[in-house]
Order: structure tokens, then sequence, then C-alpha cells
């Protein structure tokens, strides 16, 4: 290197340092907006797969083994009725000589217990209070929620207008309903063809002891099941299994099944046919699953974002198809489920079970105990009848399994953030959030503290 | 009241920014320093958010459990990467 070139060179070196800088500064700025645009990319996935990934096919396999389930072999339906338990003495001795009728025929209504508990006059009160709306006031039969064609729940096509309006479009029919829905009090709402495998088989009137058939009795054959569903308050469920809960629930089915009147009313206004259902003529589970609003949990309920299982659900059926029916959706919940098992671990009745998914019950294979259950369908499969026999013994409802399970939880932010974590995480995560759940205070059952907390919820209004 | 918590963490998430662009100007800051001062002020205002929610919604326990998994880690970070920055500084000096 002569000395002509080490001047040169000299000279290039602040220029040349300044233009490298430039380049990292530039090289910099380029690395910090792709790592915006990865994360803003990241966020929207997660957002999207919160929505639910849409599924072509129904997400619980099912085969040849699965029968369409008997109304009479619905627990709420069986237990209301004397003649379905004097049919059945095998049952009764089965099941601990539990005769469901003539156990609960005090329900509701038995003395006074530990207040503190949530089990005095109070709290009685608020559930009676909760289950007057669709018991009294709407004229739903007193025999339970399970009662068909009564009240705003009735088979009449009153109110059928004669000229039937014209959507432009499915999805504009659809949006309608939705919005209807939502003005008279759904939280989620979906549409879906009518399927013959959720729908009991016969029906069956447990007030007046009557079987009916779909093709003689119910007046017109469905097309479509507008699937709707309302919330209960975060604070009184909290308190499960006290009495406390029963305002919630009650207050739930009265909601519930008020909205799907109004619904039905609405269809039949269009000019279609329509008849409101809460737990009578078929299955609300799978048909919330089908209606894509949400997935099939381990504590038999339906888990729906945001609210978990703490919803009730009711739906209607009507002849009108011109609409644009829902997928089924996954939200990462069956996967979650597989995991957690707090439902089964506070269900003072041992009713859910522990095991994973199967094609039918595992707690037994008798058909005298099992007559309850449906097969063919692999899902968690819970003895209904100890949760039943929990209820009455309770003298009230129970919850404990919406209650304690980590999807259930108000609308603050950091639960959403904590919901989309567990849609993306994989299996082992699940594990470690419920253990987070419980460390974190949430989903504790049996509490009395909760009572207390609940009796001072009115100071937020 | 979640609401005020919003704007009063978003006034605060400013000065934090202010704060680490004038350190920056004074203080030669490598990749870990930046990496440990973000974080754990990112995880401050995480805890704080938390528990602020976790509190109006009646789950006091919640709260603490937040300043203590998410707040305590957060401090120790940025205690740690300013004390480094610090001693590096009063070397160089």
């Amino acid at each position: 290197m002569n000395e002509h070139d080490m001047k040169d060179e000299q000279n290039d070196t602040p220029e040349k340092s300044t233009t490298n800088e430039s380049r990292r500064n530039f090289l910099k700025l380029g690395a910090a907006g792709a790592g915006l645009a990865a994360a803003a990319a990241g966020g929207v996935t997660v957002l999207k797969r919160m929505e639910g990934l849409p599924l072509d096919h129904f997400p619980l396999p099912i085969n040849d083994e699965y029968v369409r389930i008997d109304q009479r072999n619905q627990i709420n339906t069986y237990s209301f009725s004397k003649k379905l338990n004097d049919d059945h003495p095998e049952r009764t001795k089965k099941f601990h000589d539990w005769n469901f009728y003539e156990k609960k025929k005090g329900f509701f209504i038995g003395p006074y217990r530990d207040k503190a508990a949530g089990q005095g006059q109070l709290d009685r009160a608020l559930g009676a209070a909760g289950f007057f709306s669709p018991v009294s006031q709407l004229g739903y039969k007193s025999t339970g929620m399970d009662s068909l064609n009564a009240g705003v729940a009735s088979w009449e096509q009153t109110m059928l207008a004669k000229e039937k309006y014209k959507f432009a479009s499915p999805e504009e029919a659809t949006l309608c309903i939705k919005s209807a829905a939502r003005l008279f009090g759904a939280v989620r709402c979906g549409i879906t063809p009518r399927d013959e495998r959720w729908d009991y088989n016969p029906l069956y009137d447990a007030a007046t002891d009557e079987v009916l058939t779909w093709e003689k009795d119910f007046p017109f054959k469905p097309r479509s099941v507008i699937v709707v569903m309302v919330d209960m308050d975060y604070d009184a469920i909290a308190t499960a299994p006290a009495w406390t809960t029963d305002g919630a629930t009650g207050d739930g089915y009265g909601k519930a099944i008020k909205l799907a009147g109004q619904l039905a009313v609405f269809i039949r206004q269009l000019g279609y046919q329509a008849v409101a259902s809460m737990n009578d003529l078929g299955m609300n589970v799978p048909y919330a699953v089908a209606a894509g609003l949400g997935e099939a949990a381990r504590n038999g309920a339906v888990i729906t974002p945001h609210y978990g299982p703490r919803v009730r659900v009711a739906k209607i059926y009507t002849d009108f198809d011109f609409v644009e029916y829902a997928k089924p959706r996954d939200f990462g919940v069956a996967s979650f489920c597989k995991n957690c098992k707090r439902c089964a671990d506070s269900c003072p009745s041992k009713a859910i079970t522990l095991g994973d998914p199967s094609w039918g019950p595992e707690y037994s294979t008798d058909p005298d105990y099992i007559w309850q259950a449906s097969k063919g369908v692999f899902k968690f499969h819970n003895d209904a009848k100890l949760c039943f026999k929990f209820w009455i013994e309770n003298d009230g409802s129970c919850a404990a399994c919406i209650a304690s399970c980590p999807y259930n939880k108000p609308d603050f932010w950091h639960h959403r953030l904590v919901d989309a974590q567990n849609v993306i995480a994989p299996g082992p995560v699940h594990s470690f959030m419920r253990e987070m759940d419980i460390l974190f205070g949430y989903g504790k059952v049996s509490d009395p503290e909760r009572v207390t907390k609940f009796w001072k919820s009115g100071a937020k209004i | 009241m979640m609401d005020l918590t919003w704007y009063l963490l978003g006034a605060l998430s400013c000065a934090i920014v202010y704060g680490l662009y004038e350190l920056s100007q004074k203080q030669r800051l490598n990749w870990l320093d930046w990496t440990g001062l973000i974080l754990g002020a990112v995880l401050i205002l995480f805890a704080i958010a938390w528990s602020v929610g976790a509190v109006l919604e009646g789950v006091p326990r919640a709260g603490s459990m937040g300043m203590l998994l998410f707040g305590l880690p957060g401090i120790v970070l940025t205690t740690l990467s300013l004390r480094f920055i610090l001693a590096r500084k009063e070397k160089v000096s």
C-alpha cells in the first residue's frame, strides 16, 4: 500500500463509518418492524383461533351402537313421573333403593339449614324467586324444565302470519334472527339443521304420562333448530352448591325460556312454524355444539367462549330453512378438559368421570343401572343419577362443576388473555393452568365466603 | 375503574419509553440491557394491570399472586439491568 492509497483510506473512513452505521440502524429498524409484524400476525392468529376452527363434521365420533334417547330415560323427566318410577322397580333397587319420584317430593321445600353455608331462609327465598319466572309467571309446567307443550313452549302455532316473509339471502335471515335473539337477551345464538339423532324419541310428557311422537303429535316437521344461550350470574354461581346458586340457575332457565318463546313468536310472525324448547324435545349440548356455540365438556355441559359452562341453553324448532347454517367449531376445550378434571374433583356426588372419553359409561355395565346413559358417542360419560341424587339431598341445585371450571370467569381482560393462552398451548400446559387457577384462588366450591360476597354484590349497582 | 387504570398505565408506559430513550442517549446499551429493561418494565406494567383487575373482580388473592409471579421478577430484572449498566458506567469513568 503506497502513501497515496493510505491517504485515500484515511479520507474514506468517516464516510464508510457513517454508511455502516446507517446500514446497521436500517437493519435494526427492519428487525424491529419484522418483529412487530410477526407479533401482530401471531395476535390475529390467536384471535381467529379463539373464535374456533370451523369443522366439517360433528366433533364427537359416533358409532352404530348409538340410538336416539327415549325421553322417559331422561333423568329429570323420569324423576317427575310416578308412573315411570313404578314401572321400573329394578332401577330403584339397583340405585341404593332410591325412588326418584318419592325422594323428590320434598325437593326445594325442606327445612332451612346452615345460614353461613348459604342454606338459610335468605338463600331459599332467592332460589324460589329465581325459579318463579319459568314455573309460574310464564306458565311453564311445574313438573320441571323438561315439560313440553306448555306455556311459552306450547306447540300451538298461535300468532302465525299468513304471509311468509321473504329474506333477500340466507345470510340476511340468519343475521336478523340473531339480532332478534340478542335483543331478547341471548349472549350466543347459532342455527343448525334439525338432526334427529339429538331429538328424544319418543317424546314423553311427565305431567300427563303421555308418550308422544314427532310424526303424529308434533305440529310440523322441523327443518332447523335455532340454539340460544343466556348467561347466569357469576357471583351467585360461585356460591355452589349453596342454595344461593338456585337464584342464578332458576333465573337462567327463566331468561332462556322467555327468550326462546319470544323468538318462536318472531319466527311465527314471519309466517313460519316454530316451537320453543328448553330441556324437552332434544338434547341441548349436541345442538349447541352443532350450532358452533361451544364444545361438549367433561362436566356434561357445553363450554362456550367467555362464559364457559355458565350458560343456559334453549332452542327453537322451526320449518324455516332459508338460513345460513353454522358449523361446529373447535375451541380447544376438549383438549383442556382431558387434562384439567377440576369439575370431577369438585363434584360433591362424584358423578363426573375422571377418565378419558369413551364409547359408553365406564362406571357400570349393568343395564338396570345405566338405563339413562347414551352409548355409541365418544365422550365423557357421567352418572346423571348420582348428580340428581345430590340435588335432592342438597335440597337445591348444585352447579359445583360450573363454578369450579377454569373457563367460568367474569369478563375481565386477564381472563381473556388466559383463554387465548389456553387455546394455543399444548396439553401439559393445561394441567399447569389448572394448578395456577387453584393457586390464584379461583373456582373454590363450598366456600361460605362466596355466599357472603354474593350478598354484598348489590353494592355494585 | 379499569378504564382509569389503562389510562394511568398508558401514561406510565410513555414515561418508561422516554426514560429508556434518555438512558440510551447517556449510556451505550447492549442487547442484554435492552432485553432486561424492556422485559422488566413490561412485567411490572402487566403485574399492575393484572392485580388491579383481580382486585376489581373481588379476588384479591389473584391480585397478590399476580404481584408475586409477575411483579417481583419484573422488579428483579429491572434492578439487575440498571445495576449492570451503572457498574459499567463507573468502570468506564
